[in-house]
């Protein structure tokens, strides 16, 4: 029981990682909102899908979901940029206008990709628990690869700036980064981890739908917050920030799979996603103080050095966002 | 003859334009700095001093007129293009550096100022001893805290590290924006002591404003006196060391300017409570 629990979780929870990621990368790092990932969610799944039917390779097909997401993220920054459209605002009317962008791509609101080859298929015979077993493996290495990316990415001198604009855009500014061009770079590489992510999705499940974005973004914040709350990631900790993502999206998966299992009607699992979310945000209001009190009580024992007289680091700011 | 640093021509910034609260903070404002020279701007609040510090840097557009540097018309250049150029330190710490980074990553971003971000990455060996070398001139043994979050710095801290920030990419224009002003007076006679050491280090032209008489008086080669917008006085080096602060506060009053405590009361300003 345990161990399919473990399994369902993994299989389910993997793809949802680069989600996770791109949710963490604007709304941590850049302090910002960006509802387009929700669109570009099942944007992705449906080029993915697409590509599948028309017999592309299947990781081309993963490319081009991955594209289709950033392009849209490209569209969400200019309508932020040129129109001035709030970006809370322009994520949402993305969102709305995504979802006749997807149904159009696939010209029907589910697509099946059943019997399809996927890029489990080399590894996966006949559907059953060796065959979740197996996909969770491809699954775990690709996700690996994506956050191994990342991480590299946010130590370059763009992830640098990336890093610190998000707190501190005067500073980053006045050091002569445009700070409008990382808005750009933040959604097209945000809007793209996540239709990557739509792609895996239905590759694993084997279709796709117009409406599996929903609720994904809140989701996915939920995901952030337990990650963050665990790991309490810093600008600089850019290791502990990967981690955070995927400790953060397979805890928030393990919590909605094993309420599954435990018997509740699948109709009962938006309102485990809301309570998860609820308790994660008040666990940050109430725990991190608490939690960055020891950790201060910690460092200082371990190295003797001056304790400088300074604020505690307020880590108290992801609820005032959320 | 050379051509100034950095000029500003016939200058005029009207902040809210046509509204009711339309103010004019700066009114036919000319200024040639030449390279290397070191100018302390005094003036009592709302004299146009960090709006000039704005119009430099970038952050604000002129309403009217041109802004040089090297001889180049950069009036239409945003703050992040001119930061080859120009660097800043503002008056609040917090807002030079980033807090939740470490101070090696603060002083990384700081290195690229003025190049092209690359995916280099941003911190490499060369770099981190070059980092070390310059901290350890602060006698503070931050160059031993390089992975320490800039957040767990004192202000004194942050401020003396931004000002190591401002020069490590050499900047030809240099604004120091009351940068002294959120230190405690035992802190800022030892950043200001810093400002000094590195502007003569670096040769770079430099505006210094500050509420400080006697920090406008001691340092530099030439100091202005601003008033409404307009400078009302520029002192050069040879009358200015015989000048006391009571003589610049009388040309500010000269102006009809309100003078505040700060600048009326002598031992605020010695102690460097700005």
């Amino acid at each position: 029981m345990i161990d399919n629990v473990l399994i369902d979780t993994l299989v389910t929870g993997l793809p949802l990682v680069p989600l996770v990621l791109g949710i963490y990368l604007v709304l941590n790092i850049r302090e910002d909102f960006d509802m387009t990932v929700e669109g570009s969610f099942a944007l992705g799944g449906a080029a993915t899908a697409v590509g599948l039917t028309g017999g592309l390779n299947p990781w081309m097909a993963l490319a081009i979901g991955a594209a289709a997401g950033s392009i849209a993220g490209l569209v969400t920054s200019q309508l932020n940029l040129i129109l001035r459209i709030p970006l809370l605002m322009a994520g949402l009317v993305m969102n709305m206008a995504l979802f006749t962008v997807t149904l159009r791509i696939m010209g029907m609101p589910t697509m099946s990709t059943a019997g399809m080859e996927t890029i489990f298929s080399p590894f996966v015979s006949s559907p059953g628990r060796e065959a979740d077993v197996a996909m969770s493996i491809v699954l775990a290495a690709i996700v690996s690869v994506v956050l191994i990316v990342f991480a590299l990415f946010l130590r370059t001198e763009i992830g640098l700036s990336l890093r610190a604009s998000g707190r501190n855009s005067r500073m980053v500014r006045s050091n002569g980064v445009n700070d409008n061009g990382l808005l750009i770079l933040s959604l097209m590489v945000s809007n793209g981890l996540s239709a990557f992510g739509g792609g895996l999705m239905i590759q694993m499940q084997g279709f796709a739908d117009v409406n599996m974005g929903t609720g994904m973004f809140i989701a996915g914040v939920g995901a952030v917050l337990l990650g963050v709350l665990l790991l309490r990631p810093t600008g600089s900790r850019v290791i502990r920030i990967v981690l955070a993502v995927v400790v953060g999206a397979l805890i928030y998966r393990l919590i909605l799979v094993s309420a599954l299992r435990f018997g509740l009607p699948a109709g009962d699992l938006k309102g485990i996603t809301a309570l998860t979310l609820v308790l994660a945000v008040a666990a940050q209001g109430y725990l991190a103080p608490a939690l960055a009190r020891y950790r201060v009580r910690l460092s200082r024992k371990r190295e003797p050095a001056p304790a400088p007289p300074t604020p505690i680091p307020t880590p108290s700011k992801e609820t005032v966002d959320a | 003859m050379h051509e100034p640093m950095l000029a500003l021509e016939n200058i005029r910034l009207v902040y809210n334009r046509g509204r009711a609260d339309e103010v004019t903070a700066l009114d036919h404002l000319d200024l040639a700095l030449d390279p290397g020279e070191f100018v302390t701007v005094v003036g009592s609040n709302g004299a146009g001093k960090s709006s000039t510090v704005q119009i430099i840097s970038g952050a604000q557009r002129p309403t009217k007129g041109r802004v040089r540097v090297k001889g180049r018309d950069v009036t239409a250049w945003p703050d992040y293009r001119r930061a080859s150029m120009v660097a800043r330190v503002f008056d609040d710490p917090r807002v030079g550096s980033a807090p939740d980074l470490s101070i090696e990553d603060n002083l990384a971003l700081a290195m690229s100022r003025g190049r092209r971000r690359t995916l280099r990455f941003s911190t490499n060996a060369t770099r981190r001893n070059r980092m070390r070398d310059e901290l350890s001139r602060l006698g503070l043994g931050l160059e031993d805290r390089l992975h320490d979050p800039m957040g767990l710095l004192s202000a004194g801290q942050r401020q003396s590290i931004t000002m190591i920030m401002a020069g490590l990419a050499t900047p030809d224009v240099l604004l120091l924006d009351e940068h002294l002003a959120a230190l405690d007076p035992a802190t800022a006679a030892r950043v200001l002591e810093l400002t000094a050491d590195l502007v003569a280090e670096m040769g770079c032209t430099t505006l210094m404003i500050t509420h400080n008489m006697e920090h406008a008086l001691r340092l530099g080669s030439r100091m202005l006196v601003m008033s409404r917008g307009r400078v009302i006085a520029d002192v050069p080096q040879a009358r200015k060391q015989h000048m006391e602060a009571a003589h610049v506060v009388d040309l500010m009053v000269g102006a009809g300017d309100e003078l505040t405590d700060r600048i009326l009361i002598p031992e605020l300003q010695t102690e460097g409570a700005m």
